[in-house]
């Protein structure tokens, strides 16, 4: 198959669509254990989520007005940082979009052997 | 000098934050790039390139400010564009037309009136109302999809009883009030020009005897044919033959006119003394005008009557398929 320029971009623009939302569960999952903004940039960029520095920032102030996650200022080290923590509501919900995730996987992976299966049949 | 870009940077992102929430801001956006960039020197940049990259990766501070503030950067969502458009296309559609006629028929019956009055009245009334109605209604809008007042109501549900109704029959409604315009304004602007517009009449003041007033049935008789049709409700042979008759006979007229110089006023003085003929050239002008028209308005409605004849259903241009709309 050949992927023109216009392929890539437009491949871009869908991946983007379809990675949309995965930062929130992710950075919900990885807070269980307390972290701080750049932290949590690099554990996600080290686990294979694309994510900017300007995307990441803001979403942790609005999940935590959302009261999915609290924050609390440590003032022990040289540098002070807000570290944020997954609430019980923040891990309930990311059980539930996990769960989601989960169901889609599952409902796409079976498309998918359907279709190369039974080519053409409208079952 | 990296500080101050730091500083800069911070503060511009800061300005167009919610006041209470800057301080906390603050610290966080200047710790997260503070990591970043001894990340960045750990790795063996040095610390002015780090800092450069740092918030050159950040972006922008004002769409970063406005993302801190979950501020929408645009003026009015796809939610509400629909209703907006739509308020729009009637306002334009519908009260435009209705203000501006008013404001040129009142212009019309001031103490000195003349035709260029008359469309100064018309090109401003037209470009103050638009602008007017385009910048409250969007205004309103604006302020409706910040603050999430009324949404609700506005956006509404579609159902079936949104769908446009295509009216079956010749002339729709507004068709038929379109067509009763022309013939008002003609003789409306017809009797005026005698007394008011120039201070001698443009139009030969000797034909009131028998040509002037010949004119004025004919075309009231286009008022009394379209009236016809919008009650026949479609397109016919008769209506066909009636308005070519029409037609003919008042392009014939004014033909016959132009042609023997019986048309425009001698003593109207406004086509001045230049070089070349004024009066001629505007005379072929209008004669060619008159002849196609009436031609066109002869074969379009028996165009129109031919196909209703057939039976032919709508056809939408672009699909190659026919429509049972009406």
């Amino acid at each position: 198959m050949v992927l023109d320029m216009t392929t890539d971009a437009t491949l871009a623009s869908h991946l983007q669509e379809l990675r949309r939302g995965t930062v929130v569960v992710a950075s919900l999952t990885v807070l269980r254990t307390p972290g701080y903004g750049y932290s949590l940039l690099e554990t996600l960029s080290e686990a294979g989520f694309e994510v900017e520095a300007n995307t990441l920032y803001p979403l942790l102030r609005r999940l935590e007005s959302q009261g999915l996650l609290t924050s609390a200022w440590n003032t022990d080290e040289a540098r002070p940082r807000k570290f944020y923590t997954t609430t019980d509501q923040g891990n309930a919900v990311a059980d539930a979009l996990r769960t989601e995730w989960a169901r889609l996987d599952d409902a796409i992976g079976d498309l998918s052997t359907e279709t190369s299966t039974t080519p053409g049949s409208d079952k | 000098m990296t500080t101050t870009l730091v500083d800069r940077y911070v503060y511009t992102a800061l300005r167009r934050v919610p006041e209470q929430q800057r301080a906390d801001i603050d610290r966080e956006l200047r710790a997260s790039i503070d990591d970043a960039v001894d990340a960045r020197v750990e790795a063996g940049e040095s610390r002015e390139a780090a800092i450069e990259t740092t918030l050159l990766e950040l972006g922008d501070p004002d769409r970063l400010a406005d993302s801190y503030a979950g501020r929408r950067n645009f003026l009015i969502g796809p939610e509400l564009y629909g209703v907006w458009r739509r308020i729009m296309m009637m306002l334009f559609t519908t009260i435009l037309p209705i203000v501006v006629v008013a404001v040129a028929v009142i212009e019309l019956f001031a103490d000195d009136v003349t035709v260029g009055s008359v469309i100064g009245a018309i090109v401003t009334s037209t470009i103050g109302v638009s602008v007017h109605m385009a910048f409250w209604t969007t205004g309103v809008f604006a302020v409706i999809e910040r603050t999430g007042l009324g949404q609700a109501e506005l956006k509404g549900k579609w159902s079936l009883a949104d769908l446009p109704k295509y009216e079956r029959g010749a002339l729709s409604r507004l068709d038929f009030a379109g067509t009763l315009v022309w013939p008002v304004l003609a003789i409306a602007a017809l009797v005026l020009q005698q007394f008011t517009f120039t201070d001698e009449p443009l139009l030969d003041p000797a034909n009131w005897s028998f040509w002037w007033p010949a004119l004025i049935v004919l075309t009231a008789l286009k008022g009394v044919w379209a009236l016809w049709v919008y009650r026949l409700g479609r397109w016919t042979r008769q209506v066909a033959i009636v308005n070519a008759v029409q037609s003919v006979a008042t392009g014939a007229l004014m033909v016959y006119l132009l042609a023997t110089d019986k048309f425009f006023n001698p003593a109207f003085t406004g086509f001045g003394d230049a070089d070349v003929d004024l009066r001629s050239w505007i005379t072929v002008v209008v004669i060619a005008g008159v002849v196609l028209g009436s031609l066109y308005d002869s074969f379009d409605v028996a165009r129109k009557a031919e196909q209703a004849r057939k039976g032919l259903p709508a056809r939408v241009p672009g699909t190659g398929n026919t429509y049972s709309i009406g």
